[in-house]
């Protein structure tokens, strides 16, 4: 047991949440408009390819996050044009950006790159590890802590600092409003399109962050469809913690903890398909507990069908 | 005339986003350098060229009608399954273990395997049903977390207990089916299977269910207005209960065909990774959830697939450039900008109702 369950556990925990979280708070800005960003998967891959594209072109780490973060951006306005000027279903919209982000990117990859499959270079370098000094004194904290990109100190920053935003901001309860009813809102004068376009390119920043920590943080590559379903994950890591943004953290926590752990567990003589299933069935056994609060249900699942 | 008129309308709507697929086809093949007319042309006979092109197409497209088919039997009644492909994936598996060690003749092998495809991807998919309806667990995201754990079983289930030791030991499969329970082929030598023709039968089936029995009209009140459905006396649950285990059936059914029609024998990662799944959610959202035009669509997209393999084989364009065709044709259908502008003046009023 002991063998199991250790800080270096915990510490592959932090990192490997990372993305999911960042694109989970990013989906939960949409969330809280009304609209449901099934696109996460694909603009995480967006950011990842962005990510190595800038740094292949710039060498400069700083410009390839800049770059993941633009080419995301960029994305993010189709979306948010098609939902909202041209009024499409989010979710038709969403998977069709998946797709577009899928074949894009794999396309991209062999025209620019002319590489098939994954795109690595030794002389590239990724996301420097940061340690924050007054925490490597503590011995607990100090293994959980360290090794870490920027980014992943930043995706914590910013579940508190959305939380702030949502709860304590007239900005925020603005966007809030925006979500809970639309119409009430454009009454006393609130600009409802500018509001979702605004949440939109916020969510496309998040995971264009997201995107550069999976590319540039993690690895120091891109390898076709990367992402391997963590946007998928992101939703059900947002649609659990209902928005907000610690429910998020916990939520996705408790993904990456059991991913982490499913990692472990491969040691054992467990056949590594049970130990991969492991983070899903405990996401569908958690949905038991903390059911979806009814805000999502008029704009995803039940109305969206014609 | 009047109804001409209707019809020629509501198909401008696809030639735009049609045209649009192209287009930004055209821009994407233009980066790499390959004259653009010449790569359609590729594509036009990797696709459709001669015999054998166009049954590999219509091969293709057997499981992504019935994928299609089944989605859209869901959607109709307002309900997402992003599940399919866990569901085919079960239903493969379970079909090509059935016609393995069922005992009996090739043909009671073949019906068999084909009853047991069909019930394990409804019965997985009657579990997210059930989820939702007793305990109010997420349809949306509970039928996608279910596609990992189903093509997660399925692999354990090949590498190991049932797994092909009999050839290279590399791969992870289950051993070939034998012969007499395969399902004929269309044409000699060509991979066209019996399947398209019971895609295309159920295709018609569940046309006719839907316009004239009651529970196809159930079924469509209660996608269209749930509340007028309870009104009048449909009981919600029954309908999504059934509607999704009828899904989950046609998923299961398309895994079968493929293991049956194809492959004889259950590949890990065969069906998933051509994102079966996905292609025939696109059908059905091009068709709005219509069974003929799902059919059509269905083969429209497999020909794109297709023609882009053969626009890979001779020139340097890469095979994705049909996700990316695809793609933008789905963003484009998906939009109602064509329902005239004036409209939408009127409604730039209320402001942010995006649904």
């Amino acid at each position: 047991m002991e063998q199991l369950f250790d800080l270096s556990l915990l510490n592959s925990t932090v990192r490997m949440v990372t993305p999911i979280l960042l694109a989970a708070l990013g989906g939960s800005l949409c969330a809280r408009v009304g609209i449901f960003n099934v696109a996460l998967e694909g603009l995480v891959l967006v950011g990842a390819f962005g990510a190595i594209l800038g740094n292949a072109l710039t060498g400069n780490l700083f410009l390839a996050v800049l770059i993941a973060i633009g080419s995301v951006l960029l994305f993010s306005l189709l979306f948010a044009y098609i939902t909202i000027h041209l009024r499409a279903n989010e979710i038709v919209a969403g998977v069709a950006l998946n797709f577009l982000a899928a074949g894009l990117t794999t396309f991209l990859l062999r025209t620019i790159f002319s590489v098939k499959g994954a795109y690595y270079d030794n002389e590239m370098h990724g996301l420097p590890a940061w340690d924050l000094p007054f925490l490597q004194q503590i011995p607990v904290l100090e293994q959980l802590f360290s090794g870490h990109t920027p980014l992943v100190w930043l995706a914590y920053l910013f579940v508190i600092g959305l939380h702030l935003f949502y709860f304590k901001s007239v900005a925020g309860s603005r966007l809030l409003a925006v979500g809970e009813n639309p119409v009430a809102a454009q009454s006393i004068g609130l600009k409802v399109r500018k509001i979702q376009y605004a949440a939109i390119l916020g969510c496309g920043l998040f995971c264009g962050l997201a995107g550069a920590q999976l590319s540039l943080g993690q690895v120091t590559m891109f390898s076709e469809g990367m992402t391997a379903g963590r946007g998928y994950i992101a939703l059900v890591a947002m649609m659990l913690g209902q928005s907000n943004p610690v429910g998020m953290l916990a939520s996705s926590l408790l993904f990456g903890f059991m991913d982490a752990l499913s990692i472990r567990l491969q040691g054992l003589s467990i056949p590594t398909h049970f130990t991969l299933m492991l983070p899903y069935v405990m996401t569908v056994i958690a949905m038991f507990f903390f059911r979806d609060k009814s805000y999502l249900k008029n704009t995803g699942a039940n109305s969206s069908a014609r | 005339m009047k109804q001409w008129k209707q019809t020629l309308s509501s198909l401008i709507h696809p030639l735009i986003a049609l045209l649009i697929g192209f287009l930004a086809g055209a821009i994407a093949i233009s980066v790499t350098g390959t004259p653009i007319l010449q790569a359609y042309q590729e594509m036009w006979t990797g696709a459709f060229g001669n015999l054998y092109f166009l049954t590999s197409t219509l091969a293709r497209s057997t499981p992504i009608i019935l994928l299609g088919l089944g989605i859209s039997l869901a959607f109709r009644s307002g309900y997402f399954n992003l599940g399919a492909e866990g569901q085919m994936v079960l239903g493969a598996v379970a079909a090509a273990l059935t016609a393995l060690y069922m005992p009996g003749s090739g043909i009671v092998k073949l019906l068999a395997a084909m009853a047991a495809g069909m019930i394990a991807g409804g019965l997985w998919s009657l579990l997210a049903a059930w989820m939702d309806a007793k305990f109010k667990v997420n349809l949306l995201i509970s039928t996608l977390l279910l596609n990992y754990i189903a093509s997660l079983f399925a692999g354990y289930l090949v590498t190991e207990p049932f797994k092909d030791t009999t050839g290279s030991a590399a791969l992870a499969q289950s051993r070939m089916i034998e012969q007499g329970a395969w399902l004929p082929k269309l044409f000699a030598g060509m991979s066209l299977h019996a399947g398209f023709v019971l895609a295309v039968v159920i295709a018609i089936l569940l046309t006719l269910l839907l316009r004239y029995t009651v529970f196809g009209y159930e079924l469509k009140i209660t996608g269209q207005n749930p509340l007028f459905a309870a009104y009048g006396g449909v009981n919600r649950t029954r309908v999504m209960i059934l509607c999704m285990l009828t899904s989950g059936a046609l998923a299961g059914l398309a895994g079968t065909v493929e293991v049956l029609g194809s492959q004889y024998r259950y590949i890990d990662g065969s069906l998933t990774a051509p994102g079966y799944a996905w292609t025939g959610l696109m059908a059905t959202l091009l068709a709005n959830s219509n069974p003929l035009g799902t059919t059509i669509a269905a083969v429209f997209l497999a020909a794109l697939q297709t023609g882009a393999m053969g626009l890979e084989r001779n020139t340097n364009v890469p095979l994705e450039i049909s996700s990316v065709i695809q793609a933008a044709l789905i963003l484009f259908i998906s939009a109602r900008f064509t329902y005239s502008f004036l409209k939408r003046r009127k409604e730039e009023k209320n402001n942010g109702a995006t649904v």
